[in-house]
């Protein structure tokens, strides 16, 4: 009997990234080299959007003696090649067995997250990194694509990437001309098609992927010797806050969170508290809202985002709807509650609703504006509920910390639910309010049962809230 | 307006894909070679038995024979004569074979099974009770396994009940080809209408083989029948009935048989003649060949030293031929996906009545029930080798399976140990842009408002509501029966009868066991049609409302007017898209309490469609220098305080995360990803449950006129000084 056998390459893609067309190309570019393939695939509705796979075998010999026999489905430790547009549906080959020390791993780095991973209120996301260190441990060979950084942007050419790099990684037979031959004959988009391949043979997996980590704001003039004051570890992110706030209110609301810092005791419990403070302390209201909206340079961004030049004609609409509370935020409480609408309920679907012209010269004009009301702010409503519940919220940490580091760590975590707009803000800040009742009677009595309220309610703050009983 | 906004006159022909280069792979003429999926070479092979007559309902994995005959109607069935219809449904193409009854007319018909299967069984039975004279083939798609969209069976039991000949061939191109051709003779031969099963994988098979002239057809459209003929032995009434009954036994399945030993259908491959061996089923030895390579027994070219014996026609089995194979053997593993397992049992049934003393094995090494791939089978094969197999092979395929497992565990410790969780789940989902998620973003903010409510649910992709981010939608009965299956829920639960329906669905079934039904019975009930103007799931297939046939005729049949004509009169149509528009619509329906059937068609057109369609418009107003706006929905990044809640009443595949670039927020923010088709939907779910400030529409305009570059380069000049920049 022959030793030969087909050589096994397993496609990973979601639907609509081209993992169809990848798999026409490498059958397409065996029948011009000649050598014996097949490909089979299930797409059926998982084209729309659905993880889907693509098996195609290849039997390294021209003209066998005897029809070859192909597999329609990959087998556990039988796959040479594993190629995913998507690092977790490589991830996913190697749950599923097809990734042994005999697979070779090419597999595009961005990520493209699954809904599950998005419905979550907190981070639900996947890490990269320790899936590709555990395809990189289990398999022959990883090779990682930054198919973004490779191709300067383009991101549509990623299969046409992936395909240079199995035609540069040797695993089939096939000469890399047979496989441009494929691309022309196959007439998709043949230029930006053969441009990606030619990337993709150049590509060695060392690439770097831009580095998206968070960057600090220098903090504004003024603070050096309140700087000082505080940990080297910790001034880049205090110094960030304190710009923060001098852009969102002014340098004396900047000294507020100082004054604030000052009650929290504790490298681990002043930066978990530091950058949730400044974050509350400039709630999104508004005036904030109009600052941001009117911030120098965002429309050329967006100019950029659509690919328009500078003199291009362009049409913006921002989507607000303000509620009750949001219009009558800086108004002084008094004056607020003569405003009519503060008990009814909003019904989905109605209400006002705006579509507001910020790139025109005169909606941005009134946004601008609106901006820069924010001397009113700190006489405002929302500015003295927001106030009362931060101040609160401290209380409940700098108690804790008394009692308990951990527990108080935590609790300053639980600043993630003043969060949103509208209903979503006042339900989170409810379910703050409610966990501070009785605090510090709590904290005296059952400690451990509060330990477990405080835990519950921050998984709560990041779980999917709509997630069905079962 | 009437109708899902398709302008019928931009409607691009073929579904989903341009078939211009099948079209020239069904034309190839003898001694060339055909390269391509299997799906095709069946059709191309259809050709060459010389069919009249075609006809299928659209259904993965079968719709692309479907969709490329309906694209070479000019090329190829007009000059052969050759008779084709997209069918109203299962039924329909099923009804069609009764032009072989009388008529020495060879036709085919196909479907997705075994769904189709059930909705075709009443034209199946019939034609099976009279028998045909001209061969007729049922091709079905068996959606069973991975990537399958239907609840588990499989045909084989309606094969036996219906005493069909069914084929399951084994996946080899030349063999297809060639089955496929002997299975109108086979029908001939024995007067019954023939199934011929092909798995999703197999359909999208590549491969290649030797073509023949298609054969233009003795009677076709060119040449008609002579005249009608008349046989009351053909009537499904006693006392002919009774008659086809004993006749199918004493006649028509000995002639299989006859036929399978005949043309050697079923394929003998004696190894090494040892006192053990294997019967697989046609579609199942490719599994069991790469298995065996695996474990040491066979080489690349599926070269064994396993006796074999692989059925490619799995109803009716021919006991001699498999006493024969079992008369020497102490122990036979019969391979056979699913349950129950008829082969085992007929095959255990026929060793006994031949008194031979062979074990017949199979569901106790293989598993009940779930597809059988190769990973699957190769562990059942192991178990059975180093049972029964010779002293070699024996501990050849003991060390060979724990070697396969040993790599494989090895490799999957590395991401268990790596990631506490397991990697994210991707079931299908409404597309970027789909006019039939904001239903279901309506009936979600509904639901959280007024409580739950049942909702009924349909075949398509309106199914996908159910699933997150919705999770609206609580029971699925089956294409085009929302409406009937909430007949007793609606009811108990004081409730209005809520269903979902796509268009597909109502005109394969809705109209008539949906509508008509809840309109004379005076159901209270609230029935929501998503008119995206193409049973989309399949592949944007046309339909009745579409506006033309699938081979380009004009023709409309309106749903609105058909619902007028039952006398339903409480109708009202929406914009998708248009979030408090759909919400108004549905509060008002709901609560327009009493036996009164309210409809609301929801209605855009299928986002696939347009973007195919505009993308090419677009790229060639971009290129002749005309004016082209570019539509994106964006988020400020810095607005967004990363709460997700837009995410869970979107579930848009465009909205996503990206890491927040600011060191005060833990979570990632929502992002726009450029896919977006600016359909707005986002958008309107913020405005509808008022949720933040964040999203922001942006037109851009590419080569403007005049006109429109001077106002905008005033209007650029006040926002410089107004700081914008």
């Amino acid at each position: 009997m022959s030793a030969e056998r087909p050589i096994g390459v397993l496609i990973g893609a979601l639907g609509g990234q081209g993992g169809g067309v990848l798999a026409d190309w490498l059958t397409e570019a065996a029948r011009i080299s000649g050598f014996p393939a097949q490909s089979t695939s299930t797409p059926g509705v998982a084209q729309r959007t659905g993880a889907t796979s693509y098996y195609f075998e290849l039997f390294p010999e021209k003209n066998p003696t005897q029809p070859p026999l192909f597999a329609l489905f990959p087998a556990a430790d039988d796959v040479d090649l594993m190629a995913a547009l998507e690092p977790t549906e490589a991830g996913r080959a190697l749950d599923r067995g097809y990734v042994t020390k005999r697979t070779t791993v090419i597999t595009a780095t961005e990520r493209l997250y699954s809904t599950a991973e998005k419905v979550a209120a907190g981070d639900g996301t996947i890490a990269t990194g320790p899936v590709l260190d555990a395809l990189q441990a289990a398999s022959q060979k990883l090779m990682a694509l930054p198919m973004r950084a490779l191709s300067d942007g383009a991101a549509n050419q990623a299969n046409a990437i992936l395909l240079g790099a199995i035609a540069a990684s040797g695993i089939l037979p096939i000469p890399a001309d047979d496989f441009r031959a494929a691309i022309t004959g196959k007439g998709v988009a043949v230029a930006p098609n053969l441009a990606g391949f030619e990337i993709g043979i150049g590509a060695t997996g060392g690439e770097e992927a831009p580095d998206d980590g968070k960057t600090y704001s220098p903090a504004p003039d003024g603070f050096d010797a309140d700087l000082a004051a505080w940990d080297e570890a910790l001034r880049p992110l205090i110094g960030h806050c304190l710009a923060r706030l001098t852009d969102y209110q002014d340098a004396n609301y900047a000294r507020l969170f100082l004054t604030r810092m000052q009650t929290i005791s504790g490298t681990e419990l002043r930066e978990e508290t530091a950058s949730r403070l400044a974050a509350w302390m400039s709630f999104e209201d508004v005036i904030r809202v109009a600052q941001l909206k009117t911030r120098p340079g965002r429309l050329a961004r967006i100019r950029s985002e659509i690919g328009i030049d500078a003199d291009a004609p362009l049409k913006l609409q921002d989507f607000f709807k303000p509620g009750h509370e949001e219009i009558t935020g800086f108004l002084p409480p008094w004056l607020a509650a003569m405003i009519p609408g503060a008990k009814s309920k909003r019904r989905a679907g109605e209400g006002l609703t705006l579509r507001w012209p910020t790139g025109n010269a005169f909606g941005y004009a009134a946004l601008k504006f609106l901006g820069a009301l924010k001397f009113l702010r700190p006489g405002g409503n929302q500015y003295a509920n927001e106030q009362r519940a931060i101040e609160q919220w401290l209380g409940a940490v700098t108690k804790a910390a008394d009692i308990d580091t951990s527990l108080a760590v935590q609790t300053a975590r639980l600043a993630i639910w003043a969060r949103g707009y509208g209903d979503v803000r006042s339900a989170g800040l409810k379910s703050l309010a409610d966990l501070f009742i009785n605090w510090d009677q709590q904290l005296q009595v059952d400690l451990a049962g509060l330990k477990v309220s405080v835990d519950q309610s921050l998984l709560l703050a990041h779980a999917n809230p709509d997630a069905p009983a079962h | 307006m009437d109708g899902a906004n398709v302008p019928v006159g931009l409607i691009h022909r073929p579904g989903e894909r341009s078939f211009t280069e099948e079209v020239k792979k069904l034309q190839l003429g003898d001694g060339e070679v055909f390269h391509g999926e299997a799906i095709l070479a069946v059709t191309k092979a259809l050709l060459q038995a010389g069919v009249s007559y075609v006809g299928g309902y659209p259904g993965a994995p079968m719709s692309h024979l479907i969709d490329v005959l309906a694209d070479a109607s000019e090329e190829i069935l007009e000059p052969l004569g050759i008779q084709f219809e997209q069918s109203a449904s299962e039924a329909g193409a099923a009804a069609l074979l009764s032009a072989s009854i009388h008529y020495p007319l060879r036709g085919a018909v196909t479907w997705k099974s075994v769904v189709g299967t059930n909705v075709a069984s009443d034209a199946i039975a019939n034609l099976a009770s009279t028998g045909v004279t001209g061969g007729a083939l049922m091709i079905i798609g068996e959606d069973y396994g991975e990537g399958s969209s239907i609840m588990q069976e499989r045909t084989h039991s309606f094969a036996m009940k219906s005493s069909l000949p069914l084929i399951d061939p084994r996946y080899d191109m030349t063999k297809l080809v060639e089955l496929t051709e002997q299975a109108f003779e086979m029908s001939e031969a024995s007067h019954l209408p023939v199934f011929m099963t092909l798995r999703i994988r197999a359909c999208h098979m590549t491969g290649s083989f030797i073509a023949k002239d298609n054969k233009v057809p003795e009677f076709n459209l060119n040449n008609p029948v002579p005249e009608a003929a008349y046989d009351v032995t053909k009537i499904v009434l006693p006392p002919a009935s009774y008659n086809h009954e004993q006749d199918k036994f004493a006649e028509r399945l000995p002639a299989v048989q006859r036929f399978i030993r005949e043309h050697g259908i079923n394929e003998i491959f004696a190894g090494d003649g040892g006192r053990y061996g294997i019967i697989t089923q046609g579609g199942a030895h490719g599994m069991v060949a790469r298995s065996l390579r695996q474990l040491g027994a066979a080489d690349g070219y599926g070269n064994s030293d396993v006796p074999m014996l692989v059925l490619n026609v799995i109803h009716p089995l021919v006991p001699e031929e498999i006493a024969e194979f079992m008369s020497d053997k102490d122990s036979v593993l019969v391979v056979e996906e699913g349950n129950p397992n008829l082969i085992e049992t007929q095959i255990a049934q026929i060793a006994h009545n031949n008194r031979i003393n062979c074990r017949v094995r199979g569901k106790d090494v293989l598993p009940m029930a779930g597809e059988y791939v190769t990973d699957v089978v190769r562990a059942g094969l192991a178990d059975y080798l180093a049972a029964d197999g010779p002293g070699q092979l024996r501990a050849a395929a003991e060390a060979n399976e724990a070697a396969i497992m040993r790599a494989r565990d090895t490799a999957r410790a590395c991401l268990s140990d790596a990631l506490p969780e397991p990697m994210p789940p991707r079931p299908p989902s409404f597309c970027t842009g789909c006019p039939e998620r904001p239903v279901f973003a309506a009936l979600k903010l509904l639901m959280a408002e007024r409580g739950p409510m049942h909702l009924s649910m349909d075949i398509g992709c309106n199914l996908f509501g159910a699933l997150a981010p919705f999770h609206v939608g609580n029971t699925v009965l089956g294409y085009g029966l929302s409406l009937a299956s909430g007949g007793a829920v609606g009811p108990i639960l004081d409730q209005p009868i809520v269903a979902v329906m796509g268009d597909g669905g109502f005109w394969h079934n809705g109209l008539t066991t949906g509508a008509i039904n809840a309109q004379w019975n005076k159901y209270d009930a609230v029935l929501i049609i998503l008119d995206n103007g193409y049973a989309s799931a399949t592949g944007q297939h046309k339909l009745p409302s579409t506006g033309m046939t699938p081979k380009g005729l004009a023709s409309k049949i309106s749903i609105e007017s058909s619902l007028k004509g039952l006398g339903v009169d409480w109708i009202e149509r929406v914009d998708s898209y248009n979030l408090p528009e759909t919400i108004g619509a549905l509060r008002k329906a709901l609560d327009a309490r009493g036996p009164r059937l309210r409809v609301i068609l929801s209605n855009n057109e299928c986002m696939l469609a347009v973007q195919r369609r505009e993308r090419t418009i677009k790229a060639k107003a971009l290129q002749a220098g005309s004016t082209v706006t570019n539509e994106k929905f964006g988020v400020d990044a810095e607005v967004c305080t990363g709460d997700h809640s837009c995410m869970r009443l979107s579930g848009c595949p465009s909205l996503s995360l990206s890491p927040s670039p600011d060191p005060l927020k833990e979570t990632p923010i929502a992002h726009v990803e450029d896919t977006c088709v600016a359909c707005g939907h986002c958008g309107e779910v913020v405005h509808a449950a008022g949720l933040c400030p964040s999203f922001y529409r942006a037109e851009g305009v590419r080569n403007p006129g005049f006109g429109r570059r001077l106002a905008s380069s005033i209007n650029q000049g006040l926002l410089n000084m107004l700081g914008a920049s």
